[in-house]
């Protein structure tokens, strides 16, 4: 009754009840008052009638009353709670048509304030999280980006959770979920990982070295290796490493170079030493004899010379070759220079670029431009850069008194800076392996230091994309794709089976099956529907579900080839599957094998259903059929291509559901997916 | 040949004997000094041809005595050639562009410094 009627008719119905009810009175005691004591019945009547219409007209007026002070502000109050309830009202509730209702429209006003208070919170507390959040993760990507070690976090299992450029610089094209084994050659970090198990066993916390060859061998990484902990379960290790192989080349050349000399130099000296004595010893010699071994020691004496001659070489050469510096603006030495007051001095800085260590060449100079101070009679200071084959002379230039090496030297002999102790100004020139000397210029005098010239620096564009990533399904890929209508976009629904459900565990694919769906229709011309040998039994409980058996993948081809030709028919388009995750997950893992990523963005329909639907629900395929009133016939169930059609027809649907909630782009549709997942995750956990 | 004159400055006395006796075969006339100051004496007192110049020397480097005789227009045409036993490609080229006319590193075949010296004194003859 109550809810077949509202409630300004039921209050209406109570009126017209009460004025049939006391008309119904008025003609009873009229009747009754008739027939006991006589008289005219049409003064009766007439007294009924108007009796009648009067209470007939009250009960309307108190009735209209009624419906306008009590049963509409009612509805008015009721409506404007529920909107409250349901968004986000920031007006306040209208008092006034509520007068005549007593406390109830104060109690109300009270409700609004304090859930428009509680929303209000909620908003500053998001809003503090995210702005946080994003602090944060601009943070880590600088420091990731900016890391001159490359670094990688690899799960349990050794797959990548996190890479940064240097890494992928240093190991090639990395991915994420892919095993770390496949980049590096793995021994010696497994090696370490054991070696910190047994640190940590003994309650050693610090983290553990190791080096390791890249899987062609042609790098050589030098690192160290930590544990992510999370409630003292070990669930993966951090790698930071550099690229030794240059180090190590230079060490071993520096090594050979002085074995090689210390042997080549020996020799002729055991010889010389030889003869030597002999001669000494035997006055009495023969001429002949005597004039052979002179030759014999002159000999020997050449090919020390050669020898140390061809050492001083190669060495200068091994040396010169790795300079470990920095580029550092001539301008940026000049400046700072001139900020430390030394001296009245003029600046002709050009656009070069130096390689050195820039605050060890500024003590330098500085401890030069002191001394040329202190001296006094030296006037007309000019510091600036001359390009000279391959290198820069910093010069300064004055008028005045000359400064002789002796000077010069005494002045660089002393110590840079507090900040670098015993570091003299001579140690920076044999750092640097230059020299500084003073010249003398028509009536003027100038100190040189040459340095070798570097390159300007080249001017990257910051590399945009963020370097680490979550463990869900990323944006990645989805590109330019992203802001594109979900429309005008081409999708490949796709199913596999497996035999098992840990790719992880060494489960492999049985078959793939996929369907192309274009513009809102399933293109079933287009099918994509293979068996895998999978290179291991199929378990029989898997066999079970999806009725293929050994002897049917038995001439299947491997999954390289099918993977390789599953990746082409994929070329552009999204990639959707129930629980994607699953699918995704075994897939990845043969990008190795196949030769080729799938880079496509990805959209799961099971988080697009919790999305669109109450996210407590049932989210099986099974039950999204039924919602839709889709039938998958017994026989197609559980096989590849039958459960991606069925997605597929569940997907077209959910596109038209989509649009009408405002879902409209690829990206929102991915970003809706990914809220589901925290949701989901934030309930599972 | 004329009679040209040499400055040994030179403080390893072993080998100072043997260049004293090869560059006085020579037929030149040789004074050896073995330091710095005594360097700056000996040029003062008389100028040589050619100063034969060790880089090492105590009191005052062999490149502050070459840059003495730069700036000194007396000894405007007296050949400088620098020796050290320290000898990389910095050393040699602050050395010529201190102005000395000829760079040797340690050790030399005796021949080779003998034809250095012939070659230096020779141009000084031809001018």
């Amino acid at each position: 009754m109550s809810e077949r009627f509202g409630l300004r008719l039921r209050v209406a119905l109570f009126f017209v009840a009460l004025a049939l009810a006391g008309v119904a009175v008025i003609a009873g005691a009229l009747w009754v008052g008739h027939a006991r004591y006589g008289g005219p019945l049409d003064g009766y009547v007439i007294a009924g009638l108007i009796a009648g219409f009067a209470v007939a007209g009250l009960c309307a007026w108190v009735g209209f009353l009624f419906d306008e002070n009590l049963a509409r502000p009612i509805l008015g109050l009721a409506s404007d709670l529920h909107t409250r309830a349901r968004a986000n009202v920031d007006s306040a509730i209208d008092v006034g048509q509520a007068r005549y209702l007593g406390a109830l429209a104060p109690a109300a006003t009270a409700i609004h304030d304090a859930l428009e208070e509680a929303r209000a919170a909620q908003a500053r507390a998001v809003e503090r999280e995210t702005a946080q959040i994003n602090r944060e993760k601009a943070l880590f990507a600088a420091l990731l980006q900016d890391l001159a070690e490359g670094a990688v976090v690899v799960n349990s299992e050794g797959r990548i959770m996190l890479y940064n450029r240097v890494a992928r610089d240093l190991l090639g094209e990395l991915g994420l979920d892919r095993r770390i084994s496949a980049f590096l050659r793995i021994e010696p970090v497994q090696h370490a990982i054991d070696r910190l198990t047994a640190r940590r066993g003994r309650g050693e916390a610090e983290a553990e070295s190791f080096m390791a060859a890249t899987v062609d061998g042609e790098r050589f990484l030098l690192g160290r290796l930590s544990p992510v902990t999370l409630q003292d379960e070990r669930i993966g290790h951090v790698l930071i490493f550099h690229d030794a192989t240059d180090d190590l080349k230079a060490h071993a050349e520096r090594d050979h170079l002085f074995n090689t000399l210390l042997e080549q130099v020996r020799r002729p000296a055991a010889a010389i030493s030889a003869l030597l004595d002999v001669l000494e010893a035997d006055p009495e010699m023969p001429e002949g004899m005597r004039a052979k071994m002179r030759a014999g020691m002159s000999e020997e004496m050449d090919k020390l010379f050669a020898q140390l001659r061809a050492s001083g070489e190669a060495y200068g050469a091994a040396t010169a070759r790795r300079w470990p510096m920095a580029a550092v603006a001539v301008r940026d030495i000049f400046d700072a220079l001139a900020a430390r007051d030394i001296a009245e001095m003029t600046f002709e800085p050009g656009e070069q670029f130096l390689h050195c260590d820039g605050f060890a060449v500024i003590g330098l100079l500085a401890l030069v431009l002191d001394g040329m101070a202190q001296g006094g009679g030296r006037a007309g200071l000019t510091l600036s850069a001359e390009p000279r084959d391959g290198e820069i002379w910093l010069t300064i230039g004055w008028d005045g008194e000359e400064a002789p090496d002796g000077l010069l030297d005494s002045w660089v002999r002393r110590n840079v800076s507090e900040a670098y102790g015993q570091y003299t100004g001579r140690d920076v020139l044999e750092m640097h392996r230059t020299e500084i000397w003073s010249e003398t210029l028509g009536r003027g005098h100038r100190i040189v230091l040459p340095l070798p010239a570097a390159g300007a620096p080249i001017l990257a564009p910051r590399d945009a994309r963020p370097e680490f990533y979550d463990f869900q399904l990323s944006q990645q890929g989805a590109g330019d794709l992203a802001d594109r209508p979900l429309a005008e976009l081409s999708f490949v629904v796709f199913d596999t089976e497996t035999t098992g459900l840990s790719p992880a565990g060494g489960d492999e694919i049985v078959q793939i099956s996929g369907v192309r769906v274009l513009n809102g229709r399933i293109l079933t011309g287009e099918v994509f529907d293979r068996l895998v040998h999978p290179g291991r039994p199929i378990p029989p409980a898997s066999t079970a579900v999806h009725k293929i058996t050994d002897a049917m993948v038995e001439d299947a081809p491997a999954i390289d080839a099918v993977g390789n030709a599953f990746h082409g028919f994929c070329e552009g388009a999204v990639l959707v599957a129930h629980n994607a995750p699953f699918d995704m997950a075994f897939l990845r893992r043969k990008e190795a094998a196949i030769g080729l990523r799938f880079e496509n963005p990805v959209l799961c329909t099971v988080l697009l259903s919790a999305a669109l639907f109450e996210h407590t629900g049932q989210h099986t395929l099974d039950a999204l059929a039924e919602r839709f009133g889709i039938t998958i016939p017994e026989e197609l169930r559980h096989t590849a291509l039958g459960d991606a059609m069925a997605t597929a027809e569940v997907f077209v649907q959910m596109l038209e559901v989509m649009r009408s909630r405002g879902i409209e782009t690829l990206g929102q549709a991915i970003e809706a997916g990914q809220r589901m997942t925290r949701i989901r995750k934030a309930q599972d956990y | 040949m004329s009679e040209k004159s040499v400055l040994l400055v030179e403080d390893e006395d072993n080998i100072a004997l043997a260049l004293e006796v090869l560059i006085g075969r020579r037929g030149y006339r040789l004074r050896r000094v073995s330091d710095g100051d005594q360097a700056v004496a000996a040029l003062a007192q008389e100028r040589p041809d050619l100063v034969v110049l060790d880089v090492m020397l105590p009191n005052r480097s062999g490149y502050e005595i070459c840059q003495h005789i730069r700036k000194n227009a007396a000894l405007k045409d007296v050949k400088v050639l620098l020796m050290t036993a320290a000898g990389g490609e910095v050393e040699r080229r602050k050395g010529l562009a201190l102005g000395a006319d000829a760079f040797m590193t340690k050790p030399f075949a005796t021949s080779e410094l003998t034809d250095e010296i012939s070659q230096l004194l020779g141009e000084t003859a031809d001018e």
